[in-house]
């Protein structure tokens, strides 16, 4: 891949909180890329840092007691250290956000179809008309039956995946290169998650963005998703391919989370599998692997030495453990 | 077979909240009843408030005077409409000042939080703990001479604290929802996601604090008044004539009650349209 064909460009991206206990890095040095039209899964506990990486990459940051090292360039934009004002320029054109809870993402007091327009006419200086027959083009786009009247409905009148639709039109009103999903189906039922994440990669497709898939369930990223970055205690332990990740993972935390999302074919009522322990307190991480303490194959290397990114057998596939699972462990997903 | 299931998911809700109700309407119109008498009082075919009728002292109500004459034979209908303009004119006009004051900052410090609100907040604070009555009381007491607009002005610098701290709170519960940030990464401006973002999300709990606000500085005036620290006599307003009805409450009860049910009644329609409309307006619950 040519840098040109390269949208998101992530070396080293760190952001640490000033808290009471001392620095935390919740994003601890993380280093990706994102193609064009390519959708990136990015996977890990609650607590893992996903979240505040994507609204790192974003450029949203607290005002204050937070730093932030590295660099995240957007379609050759830097976004650490840009001033809100720059920033402001590529909000909404280059990069959007669809939010977890669709219940708080729209505001209560404005019907949707004001919602929509409001960044059409402000941003791309659309005419009051243009603009409302754009947005009834965007809710048309994004599946909401009958358009037209729904533009004037408030968002306490339509369900959670209506909402959700709605949301996703929002972002969609700016023409975004790449479109940020954080948990984006979390707050719905599991019917109309699947819907909805059907229609992001459909509109992935039809609009020519890139995606990054923010989640913690690894079912919803595994068909829709090219790559996975999955994350544990603000780092990247392993990286690659959808297909290598699933099948030829490396980092036995990747198997563990495998390993403990539910599956189809195994009979009822089996008890589900869980990682023993606890996410890490990342004020008092030791030198050594993070996941070590929780990992069955951690030997004494493990708690002193920080294992690094290292290439396995498919190019591009990455993983960070001293003691890898062998190749031939693949898991039961297909 | 999606179409189908998507039109059925959709649920359909009533499109505004409580009704208002019958009784709504009638503190409307009474309020604009009072609010229309303040304004036109002198073009209204009203009696003098200042002209003394010796042969028609301490009447009791009847056709000639509708609410009866005072101690010095003074129409008291008269005095309590044109009392009104007082008291609607301090309550209006001290709230506007805290409002114009006490919101934006309010608004601006939940929105921005950091040194900015740190420092307005303390200060705020100490205003808020010093007892407002007594600060306006010694303030009206020397800034001599007493004038309506001085008044207005005073009682309306004391509230401006109180109207900070309800504003504040309201928008710190809404400056954090995911549509702010939303609205942010759509690439709205500060000031646009402070007008059209917050404003109509506090704006209930500011208009029904506003109703309620009036209310409370019409009561303040009267007690004011009721010191003899409010506009100067033979100036009527609700509050100084009951204060000086006091010394003939015996002889002539109608002259306190006259003026008091028209604060009492007036106090309570404001209470309950403000009241009503927050219920009205409240579309962010899901009721289901």
């Amino acid at each position: 891949m040519s840098q040109s064909d390269k949208l998101l460009v992530v070396r080293d991206l760190a952001t640490t909180f000033a808290t009471a206990g001392g620095p935390l890095a919740a994003v601890g040095g993380v280093s990706f890329d994102l193609g064009q039209n390519e959708t990136l899964g990015i996977v890990g506990e609650s607590g893992s840092g996903k979240t505040v990486l994507s609204r790192t990459i974003m450029g949203l940051q607290p005002r204050t007691n937070v730093t932030v090292s590295g660099s995240a360039v957007l379609n050759g934009f830097e976004v650490v250290g840009a001033s809100e004002k720059s920033k402001r320029q590529i909000w909404g054109t280059e990069v959007a956000m669809v939010f977890q809870d669709p219940m708080t993402s729209l505001n209560p007091v404005m019907r949707i179809g004001k919602q929509i327009d409001e960044s059409l006419r402000v941003r791309l200086d659309m005419s009051r008309a243009d603009a409302k027959a754009r947005a009834i083009e965007l809710l048309e786009l994004v599946g909401i039956p009958s358009p037209a009247q729904r533009y004037h409905v408030y968002p306490g009148q339509m369900s959670g995946g209506m909402r959700q639709r709605v949301v996703i039109a929002i972002a969609l009103a700016g023409s975004p290169k790449l479109l940020m999903a954080d948990e984006p189906t979390t707050g719905l039922d599991v019917t109309i998650q699947a819907q909805i994440l059907n229609l992001l990669d459909e509109l992935k497709d039809r609009l020519k963005m890139s995606v990054i898939l923010v989640t913690h369930d690894l079912g919803v990223v595994a068909t829709r998703t090219s790559r996975i970055v999955v994350m544990y205690a603000g780092r990247i332990v392993e990286m690659g391919s959808t297909r290598e990740v699933f099948h030829h993972h490396r980092m036995p935390y990747t198997r563990a989370l495998l390993e403990s999302s539910p599956k189809v074919s195994s009979p009822s009522h089996t008890r589900l599998t869980t990682i023993p322990g606890r996410p890490p307190n990342l004020l008092k991480l030791s030198d050594g692997c993070a996941f070590a303490p929780r990992c069955a194959y951690a030997t004494e290397r493990c708690h002193t030495d920080r294992p690094e990114l290292e290439e396995a057998a498919e190019p591009g596939h990455l993983f960070a453990c001293w003691n890898p699972l062998h190749v031939t462990t693949g898991a039961r997903h297909s | 077979m999606s179409e189908l299931l998507d039109e059925f998911s959709m649920v359909e809700r009533p499109e505004k909240g409580e009704p208002l109700g019958i009784l709504f309407w009638i503190c409307i119109c009474w309020i604009t009843l009072n609010v229309i008498g303040a304004i036109f009082a002198n073009v209204l075919p009203l009696q003098n408030p200042l002209y003394e009728d010796f042969n028609a002292i301490n009447a009791g109500p009847g056709l000639h005077h509708l609410f009866g004459t005072d101690d010095l034979g003074r129409d008291i209908f008269a005095r309590v409409v044109y009392g009104s303009r007082v008291s609607i004119t301090v309550g209006v006009g001290a709230m506007l000042i805290g409002f114009g004051i006490g919101a934006p900052l309010g608004m601006l410090a939940a929105y921005r939080r950091g040194r900015f609100d740190m420092i307005v907040t303390a200060v705020m604070y100490v205003l808020l703990a010093f007892p407002a009555i007594i600060a306006t009381i010694a303030v009206l007491s020397f800034w001599a001479p007493r004038s309506l607009l001085k008044i207005i002005l005073v009682i309306g610098l004391a509230s401006v604290p109180l109207v900070y701290r309800v504003i504040r709170t309201a928008t710190m519960s809404v400056a954090t929802k995911d549509y702010i940030i939303a609205a942010k990464v759509q690439g709205a401006t500060d000031g646009r996601i402070l007008v059209k973002e917050l404003l109509p999300n506090i704006a209930p709990i500011g208009v029904s604090f506003l109703l309620i606000g009036v209310a409370t500085v019409i009561t303040l005036e009267g007690a004011l008044a009721f010191l003899g620290l409010s506009v100067n006599p033979p100036t009527p307003s609700w509050g100084n004539m009951i204060n000086e009805s006091r010394t003939v409450m015996a002889e002539n009860p109608w002259l306190v009650i006259f003026p008091s049910l028209a604060l009492c009644l007036f106090l309570l329609g404001l209470n309950f349209i403000g009241d009503r409309l927050r219920n009205h307006f409240d579309v962010t619950e899901v009721k289901l």
